[in-house]
């Protein structure tokens, strides 16, 4: 507990730790600062092909991190634009620079609505302030 | 929790069940050995670059890709498998995957012990002793489950290990050999008479039920069958062994948690081969100009890894 996440201002949040970036219709998605340091340190990241649907809270793609491997999760419905091929080559990024160069893919937004059950920047601290404190006293997420 | 004690299993059963489990939907426990040998993939290992396929078909040796992550593995029937699969939502599960490990493995960790093994756990997924490693283990998302894998070993057939995995040539797989030798060990390192599965499984059995309450004895199925059944002809088709992993520039193979064995061709006929120790470079070896050999260790041995850092050294001078 304690530790300083990065929650940038200009990003909405969910639950499974995902940073959507809104630019028109388009959506960046990514792992943030909190959600990649709970995945650990990311050594493979399979990415969707351009073109394809991805829903909301659906499992698409695949990350492997020291020994999981689990699926990404989308916090909005679209049809990836375009996917972060830097990050797909050097995993790594993901870790290091989740806001810039770690991002993951971008979405054509389906369903704009979507966006509207997304966390603001301060509600997203604030559920992260009580994963930690159920982690540390109860040793389980609810 | 459900037990399923099925003592030896064939090959393809002791990967499929536990997927079984965890597509259906369904917690459990399983502890199990595989009655012939085979090879496992890990869900993203490439097998054009992991495998030596030729060996493998000559041997008879089949191969099964699993839904977890790890690395390639050679098992065998002296190894014992405890297998746990857990409904993503339950309360046992850490936000944390890899903490989990923690609580996952003490069964197995007291075991060696109760055999006077003097093991650790080494973060975030190794059981060592002595330092060297000995129990593999992996963990993934499959279905609405997650499942947490591994197992015990009694003895390790290294030679066939290092015969399976596609390397650059003779001289990394002898070093291969040796690495495995120096980085891992066995219950048959440390005991004259060694346990049975049945009283391996007694200790791990007490221990479960210890770290994780009530075990209830059942037997597989007709809806487990089937669907390991389906799931087994999956892992093991063709199609979904050659889907695509990941591939380095590079040939690096992974001895233990922390430690690789890195190959960076250079001329016709040369090769570096370094050992990589934690994040350091451990042991280096030029194969082809052994004139090299003597300044590049001494002024590479100790030097910190990075991606690049066999393609900078200076093979030329």
């Amino acid at each position: 507990m304690g530790e300083e996440w990065l929650v940038p201002e200009d990003l909405l949040y969910d639950r499974n730790n995902y940073w959507v970036k809104v630019i028109g219709n388009e959506a960046v998605i990514g792992l943030t600062h909190y959600g990649q340091s709970t995945t650990g340190d990311v050594i493979y990241l399979e990415l969707p092909p351009v073109g394809t649907m991805v829903r909301r809270g659906e499992g698409f793609g695949s990350i492997e991190s020291g020994k999981w491997v689990g699926k990404l999760i989308p916090p909005v419905t679209g049809e990836v634009t375009e996917i972060n091929s830097r990050a797909a080559t050097n995993p790594g990024e993901v870790n290091r620079a989740p806001y810039t160069t770690g991002w993951l893919m971008k979405v054509r937004l389906r369903d704009p609505s979507e966006l509207e059950s997304l966390m603001p920047p301060e509600a997203y601290r604030e559920w992260i302030r009580e994963q930690e404190r159920l982690e540390l006293e109860e040793g389980v997420t609810p | 929790m459900e037990l399923y004690n099925l003592g030896g299993v064939s090959w393809w059963e002791s990967q499929a069940l536990y997927h079984a489990l965890a597509y259906l939907g369904r917690e459990g426990l399983i502890l199990c050995y595989p009655t012939t040998p085979y090879v496992c993939l890990g869900l993203h290992d490439d097998l054009e670059q992991e495998i030596e396929q030729e060996y493998c078909r000559m041997r008879g040796i089949p191969l099964m890709r699993r839904e977890t992550g790890g690395g390639v593995v050679y098992l065998d029937s002296y190894q014992v498998f405890f297998q746990l699969v857990l409904h993503k939502d339950n309360p046992l599960l850490p936000l944390r995957r890899d903490r989990f490990y923690r609580r996952f493995l003490q069964p197995a960790l007291r075991l060696y012990r109760h055999f006077g093994v003097p093991a650790e756990l080494k973060a975030p997924a190794d059981i060592v002793a002595d330092g060297r490693k000995c129990s593999g283990n992996a963990s993934g998302d499959i279905g609405e489950c997650v499942a947490y894998v591994g197992n015990i070993l009694i003895d390790f057939d290294f030679r066939t290990m290092s015969r399976v995995l596609r390397v650059p040539g003779t001289a990394f797989r002898q070093r291969l050999q040796i690495a495995m030798r120096e980085h891992m060990t066995v219950l048959a390192d440390w005991l004259d008479d060694l346990p049975g599965y049945s009283e391996l499984t007694a200790v791990l059995i007490e221990e479960f039920s210890g770290e994780f309450g009530e075990l209830s004895p059942r037997l597989p199925d007709t809806e487990l069958l089937e669907r390991a059944s389906r799931i087994g002809a999956r892992l093991a088709s063709s199609d979904w062994l050659s889907l695509p992993g990941r591939r380095l520039p590079y040939r690096r193979v992974k001895i233990a948690e922390g430690i690789y064995l890195m190959e960076r061709r250079f001329g016709r006929e040369g090769h570096l081969l370094a050992v990589v120790r934690e994040g350091r470079i451990a042991d280096l070896e030029v194969i082809g100009r052994s004139e090299l050999n003597k300044g590049l260790r001494k002024a590479y041995i100790g030097c910190e890894w990075r991606e690049d850092l066999l393609a900078e050294i200076p093979v030329n001078i």
